[in-house]
């Protein structure tokens, strides 16, 4: 499920996906999510780093996030398609980028494949394990940014991949 | 007596009579030509009071003859509003003052005892934010003299109660008497903690007729303890007041921290009151391990729903001033609030992720399931039924 979230003037496009995974504008993020209150409140560690979010309402959405007081809305997936008709299809560039840093111990695709949203790209090994990194959208690898073997940090771009 | 003590001018004539020091001053003046004149033979900069104040209302810095008139009107407008009684003095104002006050107990038997001093030099608008004991900059000298001096007036006086005599150092050591709080404070806790004695029960005790069962000699103080003063005030606007609707409070807890309070989830804090929402004291066997507990216990707390001024405690207890113990009444005039940390990309994520959580609650409000269930992966199986 895709949502569109504005926090105050930032937009950020959020896919929840089947595996319990999540995107956070294309890039696929390791965080560990936690219900500290039940449908008020989160703990969130993402890169490391904890973060805790509060409703202060739910309607209109006000969300307190480290001690700052946003305004937020989230448009889901349905909403968004009946927006987007007249636009027409997006394309474009979408990065995979590192979630965390690791080992590159495969990758699943060279430049030119076709992938579909969701296909194994790489897999990365962080903290003795080994994540596979899935395909944020669909389209054609435009580029292969690290070789197998290498050590790669935190938000380094692996794979570029060109859009339909 | 309590109005002899209440009363600043004479306050200050009774303390000039025991022996203490005093910053130069007036008796309260009739009007603001007779002000203004007097202004000018202290010289200026000059502090404009309320004689029948408290709570730094209706107090004016005037740094210049211009402003004079304009100060006094504003004064004598908060001091009617606050106290009904707007006679105002004036008094010389100390330059890179420290606001250092001493704790005292007198009981109906004439016995006097000092308890130890708090510093609470860090102050907006006259009022305190924080608050400790002992204070960083006070050598056992003038800890003694100001506690000496304390007693004095509180004997002159003929006073009975718990007490606390403000008084004004310089960055030399040179002390001037300031005002006698002729009750119990809301800063006592540091002092509780630093002494061990209850000082309300303590007051409860005097007020029954009862006498004091310790001597001066046997009152020791033992490590240090500082007060947050949490308001619902923004900090990054000046420390405006701030009312409205607490959605989730959590307060801290753990070894050496006390916490007195009045917060609750959903609570509505008003306009019309005081600002104080909560006092978090921590306690350490030194300054070092008060600053940390205190650190970690305002990482804790959490007041969602009204600013407060929880970022200005959490920046103010690492700023270098305030770590090596050497800051004055100006340390809020000083902070600068563009250094609070920004939101990081990552941060921003996990917000725009729990804005999606939230969203989906908010419309499902399913059954329980157990807590610790990863959120997410939870939301996105029951995605996948659809």
């Amino acid at each position: 499920m895709r949502y569109e979230v504005t926090l105050e003037d930032r937009r950020l496009r959020v896919d929840l996906r089947h595996d319990g995974r999540f995107t956070v504008d294309d890039r696929v993020v390791a965080a560990d999510v936690r219900e500290t209150v039940r449908g008020r409140q989160w703990s969130i560690t993402l890169d490391g780093e904890s973060h805790e979010i509060t409703v202060v309402t739910h309607d209109p959405l006000r969300l307190d996030l480290d001690g700052h007081d946003l305004r937020a809305t989230v448009v889901d997936e349905r909403a968004l398609r009946a927006n987007r008709g007249a636009a027409g299809t997006r394309s474009g560039r979408v990065e995979l980028r590192a979630p965390m840093p690791g080992l590159l111990k495969a990758v699943h695709v060279k430049e030119g494949d076709r992938v579909a949203a969701d296909a194994p790209l790489a897999t990365l090994e962080a903290m003795k394990m080994e994540n596979e990194l899935l395909a944020p959208s669909a389209g054609r690898i435009a580029k292969v940014g690290a070789a197998v073997g290498a050590k790669v940090e935190a938000g380094a771009v692996l794979i570029v991949i060109a859009t339909d | 007596m309590q109005r002899l003590l209440g009363e600043k001018t004479a306050a200050r004539r009774l303390a000039r009579d025991a022996d203490v020091p005093v910053a130069e001053g007036t008796e309260p003046l009739r009007d603001a030509a007779a002000a203004r004149a007097a202004a000018n033979d202290i010289g200026y900069p000059v502090l404009l009071k309320p004689a029948g104040g408290g709570g730094g209302k209706g107090m004016r810095v005037v740094g210049r003859d211009e402003d004079f008139e304009a100060a006094w009107r504003g004064a004598t407008g908060e001091a009617t509003a606050a106290f009904g009684a707007p006679a105002l003095y004036l008094e010389r104002q100390i330059r890179n003052a420290r606001h250092i006050e001493m704790q005292i107990l007198a009981d109906s038997q004439g016995k006097v005892v000092w308890l130890g001093e708090r510093d609470c030099s860090i102050q907006r608008r006259h009022q305190k934010l924080i608050e400790e004991s002992p204070g960083p900059g006070v050598t056992e000298d003038l800890r003694a003299k100001l506690g000496a001096a304390a007693v004095r007036i509180a004997k002159r006086a003929g006073y009975v109660n718990a007490g606390t005599v403000e008084f004004l150092v310089d960055p030399v050591g040179y002390f001037n008497f300031l005002e006698v709080n002729t009750r119990l404070q809301v800063e006592h806790p540091v002092t509780e903690m630093v002494t061990g004695l209850d000082i309300v029960a303590l007051q409860l005790r005097i007020a029954g007729g009862e006498p004091l069962r310790f001597t001066q000699d046997e009152i020791t103080r033992q490590g240090v303890a500082i007060e947050c003063r949490i308001t619902a005030e923004d900090p990054f606007a000046g420390f405006v007041p701030a009312s409205g609707r607490v959605a989730l409070v959590r307060e801290p807890g753990g070894p050496g921290i006390r916490v007195d309070s009045a917060l609750f989830s959903g609570m509505t804090v008003p306009s019309e009151y005081d600002s104080l929402l909560a006092k978090v004291i921590a306690y350490g066997s030194n300054r070092e391990e008060a600053m940390a507990r205190m650190r970690r216990a305002l990482e804790e707390m959490l007041v969602a729903g009204i600013p407060t001024s929880l970022p200005f405690h959490r920046a103010a207890l690492h700023e270098q001033a305030f770590i090596a113990g050497r800051y004055d009444t100006d340390f809020v005039a000083h902070w600068d609030p563009k250094k609070a940390p920004e939101l990081t990309d990552g941060a921003i994520a996990a917000g725009a992720l729990a804005a999606v959580l939230a969203m989906r609650s908010h419309g499902e409000r399913r059954a329980a399931s157990p807590v610790a269930d990863p959120v997410w992966a939870r939301a996105g199986r029951e995605d996948a039924l659809r």
